[in-house]
Protein backbone atom coordinates (compact mmCIF):
# COMPACT_ATOMS: atom_id res chain seq x y z
CA UNK A 1 0.00 0.00 0.00
CA UNK A 2 2.42 2.68 1.16
CA UNK A 3 4.68 1.90 -1.71
CA UNK A 4 1.98 1.99 -4.35
CA UNK A 5 1.48 5.18 -2.94
CA UNK A 6 4.88 6.68 -2.89
CA UNK A 7 5.48 5.13 -6.74
CA UNK A 8 2.21 6.92 -7.47
CA UNK A 9 3.88 10.14 -6.15
CA UNK A 10 6.83 9.43 -7.89
CA UNK A 11 4.73 9.40 -10.94
CA UNK A 12 2.90 12.48 -10.05
CA UNK A 13 5.91 14.91 -9.98
CA UNK A 14 7.56 13.29 -13.04
CA UNK A 15 4.92 14.12 -14.96
CA UNK A 16 4.22 17.48 -13.87
CA UNK A 17 7.68 18.48 -13.75
CA UNK A 18 8.72 16.71 -16.99
CA UNK A 19 5.46 18.99 -18.56
CA UNK A 20 6.46 22.45 -16.73
CA UNK A 21 9.90 21.78 -18.33
CA UNK A 22 7.94 21.69 -21.84
CA UNK A 23 6.37 24.84 -21.22
CA UNK A 24 8.73 26.88 -19.82
CA UNK A 25 11.69 26.08 -21.95
CA UNK A 26 11.14 28.05 -24.87
CA UNK A 27 11.21 31.06 -22.78
CA UNK A 28 14.15 29.90 -20.45
CA UNK A 29 15.67 29.48 -24.00
CA UNK A 30 14.95 32.72 -25.67
CA UNK A 31 16.11 34.55 -22.07
CA UNK A 32 19.31 32.90 -22.57
CA UNK A 33 19.87 33.39 -25.88
CA UNK A 34 19.23 36.80 -25.70
CA UNK A 35 22.15 37.57 -23.93
CA UNK A 36 24.08 35.25 -27.07
CA UNK A 37 26.09 36.51 -30.56
CA UNK A 38 23.82 34.87 -32.96
CA UNK A 39 26.62 32.77 -34.02
CA UNK A 40 26.22 31.14 -30.30
CA UNK A 41 22.64 31.02 -30.61
CA UNK A 42 22.29 29.21 -33.47
CA UNK A 43 24.86 26.89 -32.36
CA UNK A 44 24.63 23.31 -33.04
CA UNK A 45 24.56 21.19 -30.60
CA UNK A 46 22.66 24.16 -28.51
CA UNK A 47 24.93 26.25 -25.63
CA UNK A 48 23.29 27.41 -22.61
CA UNK A 49 26.41 29.98 -21.15
CA UNK A 50 26.41 33.18 -22.81
CA UNK A 51 29.68 33.79 -23.92
CA UNK A 52 30.86 36.51 -24.63
CA UNK A 53 27.50 37.96 -22.62
CA UNK A 54 26.64 40.36 -24.80
CA UNK A 55 23.50 43.19 -24.05
CA UNK A 56 24.06 44.04 -27.72
CA UNK A 57 21.01 42.43 -28.95
CA UNK A 58 18.70 44.46 -26.51
CA UNK A 59 20.92 47.84 -27.65
CA UNK A 60 19.99 47.05 -31.19
CA UNK A 61 16.55 46.73 -30.20
CA UNK A 62 16.96 50.02 -28.75
CA UNK A 63 18.81 51.90 -31.29
CA UNK A 64 15.95 51.03 -33.67
CA UNK A 65 14.26 54.47 -33.18
CA UNK A 66 10.68 52.71 -33.43
CA UNK A 67 10.84 49.64 -31.11
CA UNK A 68 10.26 52.80 -28.04
CA UNK A 69 7.16 53.86 -30.11
CA UNK A 70 5.81 50.31 -30.54
CA UNK A 71 5.68 50.07 -26.70
CA UNK A 72 4.31 53.40 -26.32
CA UNK A 73 1.27 52.50 -28.74
CA UNK A 74 0.84 49.46 -27.32
CA UNK A 75 0.96 50.84 -23.89
CA UNK A 76 -1.73 53.54 -24.58
CA UNK A 77 -3.98 51.02 -26.48
CA UNK A 78 -4.49 48.56 -23.61
CA UNK A 79 -4.46 51.44 -21.64
CA UNK A 80 -7.56 52.76 -23.45
CA UNK A 81 -9.61 49.66 -23.56
CA UNK A 82 -8.62 48.52 -20.05
CA UNK A 83 -10.37 51.91 -18.83
CA UNK A 84 -13.47 51.63 -21.83
CA UNK A 85 -14.12 48.08 -20.46
CA UNK A 86 -13.99 48.71 -16.60
CA UNK A 87 -15.98 51.71 -17.38
CA UNK A 88 -18.60 50.88 -19.66
CA UNK A 89 -18.83 47.07 -19.14
CA UNK A 90 -19.11 47.74 -15.18
CA UNK A 91 -22.35 50.08 -16.73
CA UNK A 92 -23.77 47.94 -18.40
CA UNK A 93 -23.48 44.76 -16.23
CA UNK A 94 -25.05 46.71 -13.17
CA UNK A 95 -27.58 47.95 -15.46
CA UNK A 96 -28.38 44.55 -16.74
CA UNK A 97 -28.25 42.76 -13.18
CA UNK A 98 -29.68 45.50 -10.75
CA UNK A 99 -31.96 47.77 -13.10
CA UNK A 100 -35.53 47.25 -14.01
CA UNK A 101 -36.13 48.89 -17.09
CA UNK A 102 -38.38 47.03 -20.32
CA UNK A 103 -36.61 45.41 -23.31
CA UNK A 104 -33.60 44.29 -20.37
CA UNK A 105 -33.57 40.94 -21.36
CA UNK A 106 -33.69 40.93 -24.80
CA UNK A 107 -31.01 43.67 -24.95
CA UNK A 108 -29.14 41.45 -22.78
CA UNK A 109 -29.31 38.15 -24.84
CA UNK A 110 -28.66 40.06 -28.17
CA UNK A 111 -25.58 40.99 -26.51
CA UNK A 112 -24.60 37.64 -25.87
CA UNK A 113 -25.61 36.09 -29.16
CA UNK A 114 -22.72 37.92 -30.32
CA UNK A 115 -20.42 35.76 -28.82
CA UNK A 116 -21.30 32.94 -31.49
CA UNK A 117 -19.92 35.76 -34.21
CA UNK A 118 -16.54 34.89 -35.46
CA UNK A 119 -14.30 38.20 -35.46
CA UNK A 120 -13.89 37.27 -39.01
CA UNK A 121 -17.27 38.09 -40.43
CA UNK A 122 -17.63 41.53 -38.86
CA UNK A 123 -13.73 42.25 -39.79
CA UNK A 124 -14.29 43.66 -43.42
CA UNK A 125 -17.07 45.99 -42.30
CA UNK A 126 -15.71 47.42 -39.29
CA UNK A 127 -12.53 48.34 -41.24
CA UNK A 128 -15.04 49.90 -43.94
CA UNK A 129 -16.93 51.62 -40.74
CA UNK A 130 -13.24 52.78 -38.84
CA UNK A 131 -12.14 53.49 -42.77
CA UNK A 132 -15.29 55.92 -42.97
CA UNK A 133 -14.55 57.54 -40.19
CA UNK A 134 -11.49 58.65 -40.74
CA UNK A 135 -10.12 56.59 -38.42
CA UNK A 136 -7.38 54.27 -40.14
CA UNK A 137 -3.84 54.02 -38.68
CA UNK A 138 -4.84 55.64 -35.60
CA UNK A 139 -5.15 54.04 -32.37
CA UNK A 140 -8.20 55.90 -31.13
CA UNK A 141 -10.12 54.37 -34.10
CA UNK A 142 -8.93 50.75 -33.04
CA UNK A 143 -9.83 51.36 -29.66
CA UNK A 144 -13.28 52.29 -31.02
CA UNK A 145 -14.06 48.13 -31.18
CA UNK A 146 -12.48 46.50 -28.21
CA UNK A 147 -14.00 49.67 -25.89
CA UNK A 148 -16.49 47.67 -24.55
CA UNK A 149 -16.79 43.73 -24.57
CA UNK A 150 -19.48 41.10 -24.02
CA UNK A 151 -17.29 38.78 -22.09
CA UNK A 152 -16.68 41.46 -19.65
CA UNK A 153 -20.35 42.31 -19.35
CA UNK A 154 -21.26 39.01 -18.56
CA UNK A 155 -18.74 38.69 -15.92
CA UNK A 156 -20.02 42.12 -14.29
CA UNK A 157 -23.30 41.07 -14.65
CA UNK A 158 -22.78 37.68 -12.95
CA UNK A 159 -20.90 39.23 -10.86
CA UNK A 160 -23.27 42.20 -9.79
CA UNK A 161 -25.90 39.41 -9.77
CA UNK A 162 -23.93 37.98 -6.48
CA UNK A 163 -23.90 40.86 -4.53
CA UNK A 164 -27.14 39.94 -1.84
CA UNK A 165 -30.33 42.64 -2.78
CA UNK A 166 -30.41 43.69 0.98
CA UNK A 167 -27.60 46.08 0.58
CA UNK A 168 -29.04 48.01 -2.49
CA UNK A 169 -32.71 47.68 -0.47
CA UNK A 170 -31.28 49.64 2.38
CA UNK A 171 -29.91 52.54 0.11
CA UNK A 172 -32.87 52.87 -2.05
CA UNK A 173 -34.96 53.37 1.22
CA UNK A 174 -32.43 55.82 2.20
CA UNK A 175 -33.18 57.90 -1.11
CA UNK A 176 -30.46 56.54 -3.24
CA UNK A 177 -31.07 56.89 -6.77
CA UNK A 178 -29.71 53.98 -9.12
CA UNK A 179 -26.91 55.96 -10.52
CA UNK A 180 -26.29 57.08 -6.95
CA UNK A 181 -26.11 53.45 -5.37
CA UNK A 182 -23.79 52.35 -8.84
CA UNK A 183 -20.98 55.08 -7.82
CA UNK A 184 -20.94 54.53 -4.06
CA UNK A 185 -22.02 50.80 -3.13
CA UNK A 186 -21.72 48.80 -6.32
CA UNK A 187 -18.23 50.01 -7.55
CA UNK A 188 -16.60 49.80 -4.56
CA UNK A 189 -17.93 46.36 -3.63
CA UNK A 190 -17.16 45.30 -7.20
CA UNK A 191 -12.89 45.70 -6.87
CA UNK A 192 -12.44 41.86 -7.59
CA UNK A 193 -14.35 41.63 -10.63
CA UNK A 194 -13.25 44.78 -12.29
CA UNK A 195 -9.56 43.57 -11.78
CA UNK A 196 -10.33 40.17 -12.97
CA UNK A 197 -11.53 42.36 -16.33
CA UNK A 198 -8.88 44.41 -16.21
CA UNK A 199 -6.06 42.02 -16.12
CA UNK A 200 -7.84 39.87 -19.18
CA UNK A 201 -8.39 43.23 -20.91
CA UNK A 202 -4.85 44.09 -20.48
CA UNK A 203 -3.69 40.77 -21.92
CA UNK A 204 -6.14 40.49 -24.76
CA UNK A 205 -5.05 44.53 -26.19
CA UNK A 206 -1.54 44.15 -25.55
CA UNK A 207 -1.41 40.25 -27.57
CA UNK A 208 -3.59 41.66 -29.96
CA UNK A 209 -2.59 41.22 -33.90
CA UNK A 210 -4.89 41.03 -36.27
CA UNK A 211 -6.99 44.28 -35.23
CA UNK A 212 -3.79 46.18 -35.00
CA UNK A 213 -2.57 44.86 -38.16
CA UNK A 214 -5.46 45.83 -40.58
CA UNK A 215 -6.16 48.93 -38.88
CA UNK A 216 -2.83 50.37 -38.58
CA UNK A 217 -0.82 51.46 -41.53
CA UNK A 218 2.40 53.24 -40.69
CA UNK A 219 5.29 51.90 -39.12
CA UNK A 220 5.09 53.94 -36.62
CA UNK A 221 1.59 53.59 -35.52
CA UNK A 222 2.22 49.84 -34.86
CA UNK A 223 1.94 47.83 -31.92
CA UNK A 224 4.49 45.37 -30.47
CA UNK A 225 2.90 42.56 -32.13
CA UNK A 226 2.70 43.96 -35.56
CA UNK A 227 5.81 45.67 -35.55
CA UNK A 228 7.79 42.66 -34.13
CA UNK A 229 6.63 40.40 -37.18
CA UNK A 230 6.62 43.77 -39.66
CA UNK A 231 10.60 43.78 -38.36
CA UNK A 232 11.12 40.11 -39.52
CA UNK A 233 9.12 40.03 -42.11
CA UNK A 234 11.40 42.46 -44.38
CA UNK A 235 14.30 41.00 -42.37
CA UNK A 236 15.88 43.77 -40.69
CA UNK A 237 17.95 42.24 -38.96
CA UNK A 238 19.87 39.05 -40.89
CA UNK A 239 20.54 37.50 -37.20
CA UNK A 240 17.49 36.33 -34.82
CA UNK A 241 18.90 37.40 -31.52
CA UNK A 242 17.43 41.08 -31.56
CA UNK A 243 13.90 39.28 -32.35
CA UNK A 244 14.40 37.18 -29.39
CA UNK A 245 15.42 39.63 -27.20
CA UNK A 246 12.49 41.77 -28.55
CA UNK A 247 9.73 38.93 -28.11
CA UNK A 248 10.87 38.90 -24.26
CA UNK A 249 10.77 42.33 -23.90
CA UNK A 250 6.85 42.49 -25.50
CA UNK A 251 5.79 39.81 -23.51
CA UNK A 252 7.76 40.82 -20.10
CA UNK A 253 4.94 42.91 -18.61
CA UNK A 254 2.04 40.01 -19.23
CA UNK A 255 4.21 37.89 -18.05
CA UNK A 256 5.35 39.87 -14.48
CA UNK A 257 1.79 40.45 -14.33
CA UNK A 258 0.26 37.23 -14.42
CA UNK A 259 3.37 36.12 -12.11
CA UNK A 260 2.40 38.77 -9.86
CA UNK A 261 -1.42 38.50 -9.99
CA UNK A 262 -2.06 34.86 -11.19
CA UNK A 263 -4.47 34.05 -8.73
CA UNK A 264 -6.57 36.99 -9.36
CA UNK A 265 -6.38 35.95 -13.15
CA UNK A 266 -6.92 32.51 -13.08
CA UNK A 267 -10.01 33.34 -10.42
CA UNK A 268 -11.46 35.30 -13.44
CA UNK A 269 -10.80 33.10 -15.96
CA UNK A 270 -12.44 30.30 -13.83
CA UNK A 271 -15.46 33.09 -13.71
CA UNK A 272 -15.63 33.70 -17.43
CA UNK A 273 -14.97 29.96 -18.44
CA UNK A 274 -15.72 27.91 -15.72
CA UNK A 275 -19.11 27.52 -14.31
CA UNK A 276 -21.77 29.13 -15.63
CA UNK B 1 -51.57 58.00 1.27
CA UNK B 2 -52.03 55.52 -0.88
CA UNK B 3 -52.19 57.66 -4.44
CA UNK B 4 -48.65 59.71 -2.99
CA UNK B 5 -47.67 55.78 -2.59
CA UNK B 6 -47.97 54.98 -6.12
CA UNK B 7 -46.82 58.03 -7.11
CA UNK B 8 -43.16 57.66 -5.74
CA UNK B 9 -43.16 54.04 -7.13
CA UNK B 10 -43.82 55.65 -10.49
CA UNK B 11 -41.25 58.04 -9.98
CA UNK B 12 -38.39 55.53 -8.93
CA UNK B 13 -39.33 53.31 -11.99
CA UNK B 14 -38.96 56.46 -14.32
CA UNK B 15 -35.69 56.85 -12.54
CA UNK B 16 -34.67 53.23 -12.88
CA UNK B 17 -35.61 53.24 -16.71
CA UNK B 18 -33.52 56.48 -17.12
CA UNK B 19 -30.82 54.83 -15.58
CA UNK B 20 -30.81 51.38 -16.70
CA UNK B 21 -31.17 53.01 -20.34
CA UNK B 22 -27.94 55.73 -19.78
CA UNK B 23 -25.98 53.14 -18.01
CA UNK B 24 -26.39 50.31 -20.79
CA UNK B 25 -26.03 52.94 -23.97
CA UNK B 26 -22.37 52.80 -24.65
CA UNK B 27 -22.13 49.30 -24.47
CA UNK B 28 -25.33 48.52 -26.40
CA UNK B 29 -24.58 51.33 -28.85
CA UNK B 30 -20.89 50.03 -29.23
CA UNK B 31 -21.88 46.64 -30.17
CA UNK B 32 -24.65 47.15 -32.10
CA UNK B 33 -22.75 49.14 -34.80
CA UNK B 34 -19.90 47.09 -34.49
CA UNK B 35 -21.48 43.34 -33.85
CA UNK B 36 -24.74 43.85 -35.58
CA UNK B 37 -24.59 45.97 -38.15
CA UNK B 38 -21.23 45.10 -39.59
CA UNK B 39 -22.70 41.47 -39.62
CA UNK B 40 -25.76 42.61 -41.94
CA UNK B 41 -23.29 44.86 -43.68
CA UNK B 42 -20.85 41.74 -44.58
CA UNK B 43 -24.28 39.50 -45.67
CA UNK B 44 -24.82 43.00 -47.59
CA UNK B 45 -21.25 42.88 -49.44
CA UNK B 46 -20.94 39.60 -49.86
CA UNK B 47 -23.51 40.40 -52.51
CA UNK B 48 -21.51 43.28 -54.17
CA UNK B 49 -18.29 43.47 -56.17
CA UNK B 50 -16.81 46.19 -54.78
CA UNK B 51 -13.09 47.84 -54.62
CA UNK B 52 -13.26 50.15 -51.20
CA UNK B 53 -13.39 52.93 -53.32
CA UNK B 54 -15.49 53.23 -56.87
CA UNK B 55 -19.58 52.60 -56.28
CA UNK B 56 -20.52 48.75 -55.75
CA UNK B 57 -21.73 46.76 -58.12
CA UNK B 58 -24.61 43.86 -57.23
CA UNK B 59 -23.11 40.60 -58.66
CA UNK B 60 -26.08 38.63 -56.69
CA UNK B 61 -24.50 35.22 -55.45
CA UNK B 62 -21.19 35.43 -57.97
CA UNK B 63 -19.44 35.85 -54.72
CA UNK B 64 -20.39 32.56 -53.25
CA UNK B 65 -20.09 30.93 -56.51
CA UNK B 66 -16.57 31.91 -56.66
CA UNK B 67 -16.44 30.28 -53.34
CA UNK B 68 -17.76 27.27 -54.34
CA UNK B 69 -15.57 26.98 -57.95
CA UNK B 70 -12.45 27.21 -55.73
CA UNK B 71 -13.73 23.88 -53.70
CA UNK B 72 -14.39 22.27 -56.47
CA UNK B 73 -11.37 23.23 -58.36
CA UNK B 74 -9.42 21.97 -54.71
CA UNK B 75 -11.22 18.66 -54.85
CA UNK B 76 -10.35 17.56 -58.43
CA UNK B 77 -6.56 18.09 -57.12
CA UNK B 78 -5.88 22.00 -58.72
CA UNK B 79 -2.79 23.72 -57.37
CA UNK B 80 -3.41 25.93 -54.31
CA UNK B 81 -2.78 28.78 -55.80
CA UNK B 82 -5.93 28.04 -58.13
CA UNK B 83 -7.97 27.22 -55.45
CA UNK B 84 -6.76 29.27 -52.29
CA UNK B 85 -9.94 28.70 -50.26
CA UNK B 86 -10.12 24.72 -50.15
CA UNK B 87 -6.11 24.75 -49.64
CA UNK B 88 -7.09 26.88 -46.55
CA UNK B 89 -10.18 25.10 -45.66
CA UNK B 90 -8.64 21.49 -45.83
CA UNK B 91 -5.65 22.69 -43.77
CA UNK B 92 -7.62 23.74 -41.42
CA UNK B 93 -9.87 21.07 -40.58
CA UNK B 94 -6.83 18.58 -40.07
CA UNK B 95 -5.15 21.22 -38.38
CA UNK B 96 -8.54 21.20 -35.72
CA UNK B 97 -8.52 17.62 -36.16
CA UNK B 98 -4.87 17.61 -34.30
CA UNK B 99 -5.28 20.51 -31.91
CA UNK B 100 -8.47 19.55 -29.94
CA UNK B 101 -8.22 16.34 -29.09
CA UNK B 102 -4.57 16.41 -27.98
CA UNK B 103 -5.31 19.83 -26.13
CA UNK B 104 -8.45 18.54 -24.57
CA UNK B 105 -6.72 15.25 -23.79
CA UNK B 106 -3.49 17.08 -22.48
CA UNK B 107 -5.17 20.16 -20.13
CA UNK B 108 -7.56 16.78 -18.09
CA UNK B 109 -4.58 14.54 -18.32
CA UNK B 110 -2.34 17.14 -16.03
CA UNK B 111 -5.33 18.85 -14.56
CA UNK B 112 -5.87 15.24 -12.72
CA UNK B 113 -2.07 15.06 -11.82
CA UNK B 114 -1.91 18.48 -10.76
CA UNK B 115 -5.27 17.75 -8.82
CA UNK B 116 -3.38 16.02 -5.78
CA UNK B 117 -2.01 16.53 -2.22
CA UNK B 118 0.97 17.80 -3.57
CA UNK B 119 3.39 20.41 -2.88
CA UNK B 120 4.00 23.22 -5.45
CA UNK B 121 0.54 23.25 -6.90
CA UNK B 122 0.45 26.57 -7.87
CA UNK B 123 4.16 26.58 -9.40
CA UNK B 124 2.84 23.66 -12.23
CA UNK B 125 -0.28 26.21 -12.39
CA UNK B 126 1.45 29.27 -13.40
CA UNK B 127 4.51 27.42 -15.44
CA UNK B 128 1.76 26.39 -17.53
CA UNK B 129 -0.80 29.06 -18.00
CA UNK B 130 2.31 30.99 -18.59
CA UNK B 131 2.20 30.49 -22.88
CA UNK B 132 -1.08 31.86 -22.61
CA UNK B 133 -0.72 34.88 -21.20
CA UNK B 134 1.94 35.61 -23.68
CA UNK B 135 0.90 37.13 -28.12
CA UNK B 136 0.57 34.27 -29.86
CA UNK B 137 2.52 36.31 -32.25
CA UNK B 138 5.80 36.18 -30.21
CA UNK B 139 5.72 32.79 -29.47
CA UNK B 140 5.65 32.22 -33.27
CA UNK B 141 8.20 34.54 -33.66
CA UNK B 142 10.23 32.49 -30.55
CA UNK B 143 9.15 28.98 -32.14
CA UNK B 144 10.27 30.38 -35.40
CA UNK B 145 13.93 30.23 -33.76
CA UNK B 146 13.39 26.57 -32.11
CA UNK B 147 11.95 25.27 -35.64
CA UNK B 148 15.45 26.25 -37.53
CA UNK B 149 16.70 22.87 -39.02
CA UNK B 150 19.49 23.63 -36.71
CA UNK B 151 17.26 24.67 -33.80
CA UNK B 152 16.50 23.36 -30.36
CA UNK B 153 13.44 21.47 -31.17
CA UNK B 154 15.33 18.86 -33.58
CA UNK B 155 18.35 18.92 -30.66
CA UNK B 156 15.47 17.61 -28.32
CA UNK B 157 13.78 15.44 -30.40
CA UNK B 158 17.10 13.84 -31.90
CA UNK B 159 17.94 12.90 -28.22
CA UNK B 160 14.53 11.52 -27.22
CA UNK B 161 13.44 9.53 -30.33
CA UNK B 162 16.03 6.91 -31.50
CA UNK B 163 16.57 7.11 -35.24
CA UNK B 164 15.06 10.64 -35.36
CA UNK B 165 16.28 12.88 -38.34
CA UNK B 166 16.44 16.48 -38.16
CA UNK B 167 13.38 18.42 -39.86
CA UNK B 168 13.46 21.16 -42.09
CA UNK B 169 9.78 21.62 -40.17
CA UNK B 170 8.70 25.27 -41.49
CA UNK B 171 10.21 24.65 -45.01
CA UNK B 172 8.91 21.25 -45.26
CA UNK B 173 5.29 21.00 -46.76
CA UNK B 174 4.81 17.61 -44.93
CA UNK B 175 5.73 19.25 -41.51
CA UNK B 176 4.97 23.07 -41.44
CA UNK B 177 0.94 22.00 -40.39
CA UNK B 178 2.08 20.05 -37.57
CA UNK B 179 4.84 22.26 -36.36
CA UNK B 180 1.87 25.02 -36.11
CA UNK B 181 0.23 22.85 -34.23
CA UNK B 182 2.68 21.82 -31.86
CA UNK B 183 2.79 25.51 -31.24
CA UNK B 184 -0.83 25.42 -30.44
CA UNK B 185 -1.20 22.54 -28.32
CA UNK B 186 1.37 24.55 -26.28
CA UNK B 187 0.16 28.10 -26.34
CA UNK B 188 -3.14 26.98 -25.27
CA UNK B 189 -3.40 22.89 -23.50
CA UNK B 190 -2.14 25.04 -19.77
CA UNK B 191 -5.11 27.78 -20.12
CA UNK B 192 -7.45 25.00 -20.58
CA UNK B 193 -5.80 22.96 -17.21
CA UNK B 194 -6.61 25.90 -15.07
CA UNK B 195 -10.39 25.24 -16.23
CA UNK B 196 -10.27 21.35 -15.60
CA UNK B 197 -8.52 22.15 -12.20
CA UNK B 198 -11.33 24.42 -11.23
CA UNK B 199 -13.53 22.31 -12.13
CA UNK B 200 -12.33 19.30 -10.64
CA UNK B 201 -11.55 21.01 -7.61
CA UNK B 202 -15.72 21.62 -7.21
CA UNK B 203 -16.40 17.68 -7.67
CA UNK B 204 -17.64 17.40 -3.70
CA UNK B 205 -14.46 15.29 -2.17
CA UNK B 206 -17.82 12.60 -0.80
CA UNK B 207 -18.04 10.77 -3.83
CA UNK B 208 -13.95 10.47 -4.42
CA UNK B 209 -13.59 8.85 -0.38
CA UNK B 210 -17.06 6.51 -1.13
CA UNK B 211 -14.92 5.36 -4.29
CA UNK B 212 -12.03 4.87 -2.15
CA UNK B 213 -13.60 2.87 0.12
CA UNK B 214 -15.17 0.32 -2.22
CA UNK B 215 -11.21 0.13 -3.19
CA UNK B 216 -11.15 1.87 -6.55
CA UNK B 217 -7.86 3.29 -7.42
CA UNK B 218 -6.84 6.66 -8.80
CA UNK B 219 -6.93 5.50 -12.19
CA UNK B 220 -11.03 3.87 -12.02
CA UNK B 221 -12.04 7.30 -10.10
CA UNK B 222 -10.56 9.41 -12.92
CA UNK B 223 -12.61 7.39 -15.60
CA UNK B 224 -15.45 7.13 -13.58
CA UNK B 225 -15.85 9.87 -11.40
CA UNK B 226 -13.65 12.72 -12.74
CA UNK B 227 -14.39 12.72 -16.65
CA UNK B 228 -18.58 12.42 -15.92
CA UNK B 229 -18.16 14.97 -13.85
CA UNK B 230 -16.58 17.33 -15.87
CA UNK B 231 -18.85 16.68 -19.17
CA UNK B 232 -19.88 20.14 -19.16
CA UNK B 233 -16.43 21.47 -18.92
CA UNK B 234 -15.32 19.70 -21.63
CA UNK B 235 -17.42 20.61 -23.71
CA UNK B 236 -17.28 23.84 -23.51
CA UNK B 237 -13.25 23.23 -23.56
CA UNK B 238 -13.71 21.46 -26.98
CA UNK B 239 -16.36 24.27 -28.24
CA UNK B 240 -13.77 26.69 -27.56
CA UNK B 241 -11.36 24.92 -28.86
CA UNK B 242 -12.98 24.62 -31.93
CA UNK B 243 -14.23 28.15 -32.86
CA UNK B 244 -10.13 29.38 -31.75
CA UNK B 245 -8.48 26.39 -34.11
CA UNK B 246 -11.02 26.87 -37.22
CA UNK B 247 -10.21 30.64 -36.85
CA UNK B 248 -6.55 30.32 -36.73
CA UNK B 249 -4.39 33.54 -37.96
CA UNK B 250 -1.59 34.47 -35.81
CA UNK B 251 0.57 31.35 -35.86
CA UNK B 252 0.39 30.81 -39.68
CA UNK B 253 1.07 34.57 -40.17
CA UNK B 254 4.27 34.40 -38.71
CA UNK B 255 5.40 30.81 -39.08
CA UNK B 256 4.09 30.27 -42.80
CA UNK B 257 3.78 33.83 -43.66
CA UNK B 258 0.17 35.30 -45.44
CA UNK B 259 0.70 33.06 -48.47
CA UNK B 260 0.79 30.21 -46.29
CA UNK B 261 4.34 28.71 -46.94
CA UNK B 262 5.70 25.95 -49.19
CA UNK B 263 2.84 24.84 -51.22
CA UNK B 264 0.29 26.49 -49.23
CA UNK B 265 0.86 23.60 -46.35
CA UNK B 266 0.28 26.51 -44.05
CA UNK B 267 -2.36 28.01 -45.04
CA UNK B 268 -5.84 29.05 -43.68
CA UNK B 269 -9.10 30.24 -44.46
CA UNK B 270 -8.51 33.08 -41.65
CA UNK B 271 -5.57 34.04 -44.11
CA UNK B 272 -7.68 34.04 -46.88
CA UNK B 273 -10.14 35.87 -45.71
CA UNK B 274 -7.97 38.35 -44.67
CA UNK B 275 -5.52 38.29 -48.57
CA UNK B 276 -8.96 38.80 -50.00
CA UNK B 277 -10.03 41.87 -48.23
CA UNK B 278 -7.00 43.38 -48.35
CA UNK B 279 -4.53 42.17 -50.80
CA UNK B 280 -7.04 41.10 -53.82
CA UNK B 281 -9.23 43.73 -52.77
CA UNK B 282 -12.75 42.12 -53.16
CA UNK B 283 -14.41 42.83 -49.66
CA UNK B 284 -17.92 41.11 -51.15
CA UNK B 285 -16.08 37.85 -52.04
CA UNK B 286 -13.90 37.99 -48.30
CA UNK B 287 -17.45 38.54 -46.87
CA UNK B 288 -18.55 35.53 -49.07
CA UNK B 289 -15.95 33.26 -47.42
CA UNK B 290 -16.55 34.77 -43.49
CA UNK B 291 -20.04 33.65 -44.24
CA UNK B 292 -18.97 30.44 -44.98
CA UNK B 293 -16.67 30.17 -42.55
CA UNK B 294 -19.17 31.13 -39.88
CA UNK B 295 -21.65 28.81 -41.48
CA UNK B 296 -18.77 25.80 -40.43
CA UNK B 297 -17.78 26.97 -37.61
CA UNK B 298 -21.74 27.11 -36.15
CA UNK B 299 -22.67 23.34 -37.50
CA UNK B 300 -19.44 22.32 -35.84
CA UNK B 301 -20.01 23.77 -32.74
CA UNK B 302 -23.87 23.09 -33.08
CA UNK B 303 -23.27 19.72 -33.99
CA UNK B 304 -20.56 19.11 -30.93
CA UNK B 305 -22.83 20.05 -28.54
CA UNK B 306 -26.78 18.12 -29.62
CA UNK B 307 -23.85 15.10 -29.39
CA UNK B 308 -22.12 16.15 -25.95
CA UNK B 309 -24.50 17.79 -23.90
CA UNK B 310 -26.10 21.29 -24.32
CA UNK B 311 -23.75 24.83 -24.26
CA UNK B 312 -22.16 25.69 -20.94
CA UNK B 313 -23.10 29.71 -21.24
Amino acid sequence: MNIKKISWLTITYLVLVAFALVYLMPFIRSLVASFMTWEQASKYPPEWIPNPFTLDNYRKLFRLELFPRWILNTSLYAGIIVAGNVIFSSMAGYAFARLRFPGRDALFSALLSLLMIPMFVTLVPNYIIIYKLGLIDNILGLSLLGLTNVSSIFLMRQYFLSISNEIFEAARLDGCGPIKSFFYIALPLAKPALGAIAVYQFLGSWNAFIGPLIFLRSPENFTLPVGLTFAFHRSMWTEYTPIIAGSLVASAPTIILFIVLNKYLIRGIVVTGGKG
Amino acid sequence: MHFSFSSIYEKTKTKELIAGLALVSVAVLLNMVFGYFAMAFAFYLSFFKWDYIGSMKFVGLSNYKIVFEDIIRGIHGAPYLLSPFYTGLKNILIYTAIVVPIQTFLAIVLAAFANQKIKGQQFFKVSYFLPATTSSVIVALIFVWLFMRNGFINYILTHFIPGFQPIDWLNNRNYLLLAIAMVAIWGTSGHFMVSFLAAMQAIPKEIYEAAMLDGAGPIKRFFYITIPMLKPMITYVVVMGLIGALQMFDLAWVMAGANGGPGGAGYTVALDIYNEAFTRIRPGVAAAKSWVLFAIIFTTTYIFQRKYGRAVR
